[in-house]
């Protein structure tokens, strides 16, 4: 019974991931009249993300008004802002806004959702996920805009391949107590020259290797096999958005599912890296070991692309499953503005 | 009154076009900025606190005098744990205010000024919060009835979460308790809490940092800027915080009235001196920051650099 208790603390959270900025929503409305118009194809989006940055409160995938393409051809180039820092992690996603209500409704999520699972499944398969490993946190959203009363529907979907038979959470501690003092040390002083880093901060996911020596290095996912080759310990890092003290956060789903379908590992360490005022916190992050059945990995690597994992994703609100809807007639309806300002 | 403030607003923005950006250093003398000394104070800023960074904002908005990339300053998701009328009752019992400047009612509240006399903690900081303590006071207790059972709704039932998953999608993992995978955690503490995402803006015409508010709701949706005002300080609410059009994003949002910046600038700077410590005006954004605690006391954003105030000459 104490086992069982200790093992469903591991449980992936996936609480509260989304969250919008007015300023997207201002942004698709003058990209609905000026652009869109009645066009329902599907639009190329940014999220982004960060790592948990308080011990309070978790990260969200955040849409901004730089989340979507610019409006008119000559509009000052936003590709300066979608530029991911440290503070925001740009992830690729795609957004579905209907024209009626009843169509919004009347979308087939279960395929839609599957669709970009597949974007997912097929760059862990074609080596995509070592260049721009964010592929792995694909989301999608669909909505309705309605703008002659300034309310949006809307409802995200971050897709998690569902390993069969699941993946198994031996350990999960905070990482202070997993590491000796000197490569706690050295994994926070090299976790913060990565995030202070232009050319790394926004990489959200990465290896830890460390030494004979304790020295903690990180790396990229391309560099596996150079580390394995070393003899060093590997811990696989994410950027996790979760602040739950016994909870690692939603990329792990898709991480363990690249880690065990690209390279075969049926036992790894991964590493959950949060931070505190924006510095690595040992304290927050956890460190976890889990074990992947392999006869889902590289063992029936051929077959295994073809046969795509389920796929579990559309978002809770307020525990239950269902659309947002958030009014902005108060900021947006000229009436009512004409009204305030006089 | 809204009409006088619509014309000041015209005049400020006429004047603005005529006099143009401050170039010429008056950081000890008004307690101001000029444009480039905003831009180092806010690389400073987002060096040692780096849960800041710089924005571009809105294209159109833009402006020509900042540097594309670094129009202003934003941390985001700032966790807000409780209103602000609780933490004031807290604090005139401990008697931990000073007023800063008592020459009218305009005055500003210093959290950081000296205690009275028989409270032994010295510059203290806020009243420390604990978080299992709010969570017991705000989430678990607080569930008042006029409001329809509609808060009861925001405590997630744990046993929905996974009936509903199945309802659609079928994930045999989350059958099995002791497989890693998504499911919403047993923990009946997750903490359910207001955000704020903080910018700071340069105003041209006052010459200062302007900190503006964008709220959301314990699920994260966007607040209304007056349920904003729950999380200033009373004496600020309805005088120095008002609600605006943001510079550079859409939208209204709350926002400190930079009038008297300056000039509490400048009394800060003026104690400093007196200290015999030589502001650098690179740690502006660090002492406007610690003033800006007074107004938002319970929104818990990023001023860590703990730096020395000068007490230690006096």
């Amino acid at each position: 019974e104490v086992l069982l208790e200790m093992l469903r603390v591991g449980g992936v959270s996936k609480i509260c991931m989304s969250s919008v900025d007015e300023g997207f929503w201002h942004k698709l409305s003058s990209l609905k009249l000026n652009k869109l118009r009645l066009d329902e194809s599907p639009i190329p989006i940014t999220g982004f993300y960060a790592p948990c940055s308080h011990p309070q409160v978790s990260n969200h995938l955040t849409l901004l008004a730089e989340s979507l393409p610019a409006d008119s051809d000559d509009e000052p180039s936003s590709l300066l802002a979608s530029q991911g820092n440290r503070n925001r992690c740009p992830v690729p996603g795609i957004l579905l806004n209907t024209n009626t209500l009843e169509s919004f409704y009347a979308l087939d999520k279960q395929s839609l959702l599957k669709a970009e699972a597949k974007k997912i499944w097929d760059d862990i398969y074609s080596g995509k996920v070592e260049e721009d490993s964010s592929v792995l946190l694909r989301f999608l959203v669909i909505s309705f805009a309605d703008l002659k009363k300034w309310s949006f529907h809307y409802w995200f979907a971050f897709p998690a391949l569902v390993l069969d038979p699941p993946a198994t959470l031996v350990n999960l501690k905070p990482a202070s107590q997993c590491f000796t003092s000197e490569e706690a040390e050295s994994v926070s002083s090299a976790c913060n020259k990565w995030r202070s880093k232009s050319s790394t901060a926004d990489i959200p996911f990465f290896l830890v290797s460390i030494g004979s020596n304790s020295i903690a290095t990180l790396r990229h996912l391309r560099e596996l096999e150079t580390c394995q080759n070393n003899g060093q310990k590997v811990l696989f890092g994410f950027y996790d958005p979760c602040h739950l003290p016994n909870n690692p956060g939603w990329p792990l789903r898709n991480y363990l599912a690249y880690i065990c379908s690209r390279w075969g590992l049926g036992k790894i360490h991964f590493f959950c890296y949060r931070e505190n005022r924006g510095f690595a916190d040992l304290g927050l992050s956890l460190v976890g070991e889990a074990e992947i059945s392999l006869s889902q990995g590289r063992s029936i690597g051929g077959r295994s692309h073809q046969n795509m994992p389920n796929v579990v994703g559309w978002e809770l609100n307020k525990g239950k499953r269902g659309l947002r809807c958030i009014s902005l007639a108060k900021t947006m309806d000229p009436t009512r503005l004409a009204v305030s300002a006089a | 009154m809204m009409a006088l403030s619509q014309l000041q607003r015209a005049i400020q923005g006429a004047v603005g076009r005529i006099t143009g950006p401050r170039t010429v250093s008056a950081f000890k003398e008004k307690g101001v900025l000029s444009v480039s000394e905003f831009v180092i104070a806010g690389d400073n800023l987002v060096s040692k606190c780096p849960t800041w960074s710089w924005e571009s904002g809105e294209p159109s908005k833009r402006k020509s005098y900042l540097p594309a990339d670094k129009q202003f300053l934003i941390t985001r998701n700032v966790p807000c744990l409780r209103r602000a009328a609780s933490i004031e009752e807290e604090y005139e019992a401990a008697g931990g205010e000073v007023l800063l400047d008592n020459e009218d009612n305009d005055g500003w509240l210093a959290t950081h000024g000296k205690p009275k006399e028989n409270n032994g903690a010295e510059d203290d900081n806020l009243p420390s919060i604990d978080a299992s303590e709010i969570n017991k006071k705000n989430t678990i207790q607080s569930i008042p009835s006029y409001f329809g059972g509609e808060e009861e709704e925001d405590i997630p039932d744990m046993g929905e979460y996974e009936e509903a998953d199945n309802l659609i999608e079928t994930d045999p993992a989350t059958l099995q308790t002791t497989y890693l995978v998504a499911n919403e955690p047993d923990d009946d503490n997750i903490l359910r809490t207001r955000t704020y995402d903080v910018s700071i803006t340069y105003d041209n015409y006052y010459q200062t940092p302007r900190v503006w508010l964008t709220g959301y709701d314990e699920s994260r949706m966007l607040l209304q800027p007056e349920l904003v005002l729950e999380d200033v300080s009373q004496d600020h609410a309805h005088k120095t915080v008002t609600i605006e059009d943001h510079p550079h994003l859409p939208g209204k949002h709350a926002s400190v009235h930079p009038c008297r910046h300056g000039a509490v600038m400048k009394k800060i700077i003026d104690v400093l001196m007196l200290r015999g410590v030589e502001p650098e005006v690179d740690k502006y954004l660090f002492l406007f920051l610690k003033f800006v605690a007074s107004v938002i006391p319970t929104i818990e954003y990023d001023y860590t650099m703990d730096f020395d105030l000068g007490s230690s000459s006096t």
